[in-house]
């Protein structure tokens, strides 16, 4: 007699795991690690193998404390704390050496307080590597804003940045003396790590959009409308457009942190509502403070994503649509209108 | 006086209802107050001296003041208690005066000396109200004082005003640090009770079982 199997859902397994996802992430993140390290040479590569190190190692040290088995924790280990740490070292400034706590602590930070204590991978409210930012930028306000130095390669067009970066420039109202294709290739423009070249971070974003780890529209959505936005705010300026987005760490975050899956609704309006929003804020946040602000902004926003996961719910299967419904009701209404004529 | 009513009395004040980490009353001082040990000290000391003299002349009315309008009668009584230690502290540390600012008068609604009149003094004789906001008092202040030694030693890389070393990791005196720093403390707090809590709870079952010699 031929027996029969029951199992429970699901029944057809696919590859895409968690680790898979994080292994493209990393995939993506490298082109703009090596812009960094070829840019701000032995700076940036000790700051992100400091990064990275201690973000693996507190994920490891707090499974040990829980008492997980060395064998599981090895096992199950997902990625997402190297994806944390280099995300994290590569929005920090190429720091001296001798400030090596910086990416130490912020990792620290990262890991333990902002993903672990909320329970791991998955679980964490706000995305990790942007908490560690802000961590450092709040803690060690001094070191952040003064560890700027000029990269490998002068600017094409023969210019230097005057002020700290092309960004503060530009907030303060001087008109950035730098051309568009330096702030594009990152040749002469001081920053963070990862933040400087550009082209690194869209051909990460390009890959990332093949892999279909996220959709193109997303990012496009936040530089968008934070570009028009800040352009509104700074006295109607076109010309300003592509210096305002391509300055600062704008296209970094956009591309590699509002994307992060955990911290982003998960139906569709919410999520383009959650981008919209991040854009108006950077661009607000930009024009109040004169800093950069789009660490600020995501952490804002990975808060407001509850709310949005309540209120804007998809349409159920079958349902009849918002616009329909009303349609319908204005078609009655015309009727009886009619009738009582 | 019993004996064992004071034990009660001290051990809910320090540990079972620390106003701080198990009531989370009291949390606005808590979070301003912290980022320096000293600040927390002075803090701590000055609402123990208001809470022991309100809930004294609380105690003593407590039969006089008709229930409808006791909590305008205790903030009243709060209240002159709070502009005495005003106008003391602005006397004789004006430092620390400057240094709590606004969160001095504040203290006439702090939750902590209300909840006591309402829930302690008002129902207890005078000698037990005054060990109550003695040892209620203790329990805010050295809830205080650790908070502000655990910020002040991380933010600031100092102990009560001794500069220590240069190191400073400026998030631990911010606002967003001083939320994190509570919460932590919290949790620490209330893990470590729970666990002599329940080793406690379980020496005085075998105690029993050994007396009664039968399951409980």
């Amino acid at each position: 007699m031929q027996k029969i199997i029951v199992s429970d859902t699901p029944h057809v397994r696919s590859k895409l795991t968690t680790k898979r996802i994080m292994l493209d992430v990393i995939i993506a993140i490298v082109p703009a690690l090596v812009a960094g390290i070829v840019f701000f040479g032995g700076r940036a590569a000790f700051n992100v193998a400091i990064a990275v190190v201690s973000c693996c190692l507190t994920e490891w040290i707090w499974l040990l404390i829980k008492k997980v088995p060395v064998k599981d924790i090895f096992k199950k280990f997902d990625f997402t704390s190297i994806v944390t740490g280099l995300l994290l070292a590569l929005s920090l400034p190429p720091l001296d050496y001798k400030y090596f706590y910086i990416p130490l602590l912020s990792g620290i930070f990262a890991v333990g307080v902002v993903k672990m204590l909320f329970g791991g991978t998955g679980k964490n409210v706000v995305n990790p590597a942007v908490t560690g930012r802000v961590f450092a930028f709040i803690s060690f306000l001094g070191a952040m804003t003064s560890g700027w130095i000029q990269p490998a390669f002068g600017s094409i067009s023969g210019e230097v940045v005057t002020g700290a970066t092309v960004l503060t420039d530009m907030l303060a109202g001087v008109r950035p003396t730098l051309s568009n294709l330096d702030l594009f290739l990152g040749t002469g423009v001081t920053g963070c790590i990862g933040e400087t070249s550009k082209v690194a971070i869209l051909i990460g974003y390009i890959y990332l959009v093949v892999r279909r780890v996220i959709k193109w529209q997303w990012p496009v959505i936040v530089v968008g409308v934070t570009g028009l936005v800040g352009v509104l705010l700074n006295g109607c300026d076109f010309t300003l457009f592509l210096p305002y987005i391509l300055s600062g760490g704008l296209i970094y975050g956009a591309v590699f942190m509002a994307t992060d899956y955990v911290t982003s609704p998960a139906n569709n309006l919410a999520r383009y509502i959650y981008y919209v929003l991040m854009g108006v804020i950077i661009a607000l946040l930009r024009k109040g403070t004169g800093i950069e602000t789009v660490s600020f902004a995501i952490l804002l926003m990975n808060l407001i994503v509850p709310l949005l996961s309540l209120h804007v719910r998809p349409r159920p299967f079958g349902s009849v649509p918002f616009g329909v419904l009303v349609k319908e009701k204005f078609a009655k209404l015309g009727k009886k209108g009619g009738k009582a004529e | 006086m019993d004996g064992k009513k004071i034990k009660n009395i001290a051990l809910d004040g320090l540990l079972r209802n620390n106003p701080t980490f198990r009531l989370v009353l009291g949390t606005c001082p808590t979070l301003a107050l912290t980022t320096a040990a000293m600040n927390g000290i002075g803090m701590g000391l000055a609402v123990t001296f208001i809470l022991i003299c309100s809930n004294v002349i609380i105690s003593m009315l407590r039969k006089v003041i008709p229930s409808a309008v006791r909590i305008p009668a205790f903030v009243l009584i709060i209240a002159t208690f709070v502009t005495m230690v005003r106008m003391l502290l602005d006397k004789f540390v004006p430092s620390l005066y400057e240094s709590m600012g606004v969160y001095l008068p504040l203290i006439v609604v702090n939750c902590i000396i209300l909840g006591r009149a309402e829930s302690f003094a008002s129902k207890n004789p005078v000698g037990y109200s005054a060990l109550d906001g003695l040892f209620t008092g203790l329990g805010f202040t050295f809830a205080l004082t650790f908070m502000g030694i655990f910020r002040e030693v991380l933010g600031s890389g100092s102990l009560f005003g001794a500069h220590l070393w240069d190191f400073k990791i400026e998030f631990f005196t911010s606002s967003a640090g001083a939320f994190f720093v509570y919460g932590v403390f919290i949790a620490a707090f209330n893990g470590i009770y729970t666990k002599i809590d329940s080793k406690i709870r379980a020496l005085h079952y075998d105690k029993m079982m050994a007396l009664t010699g039968e399951e409980l």
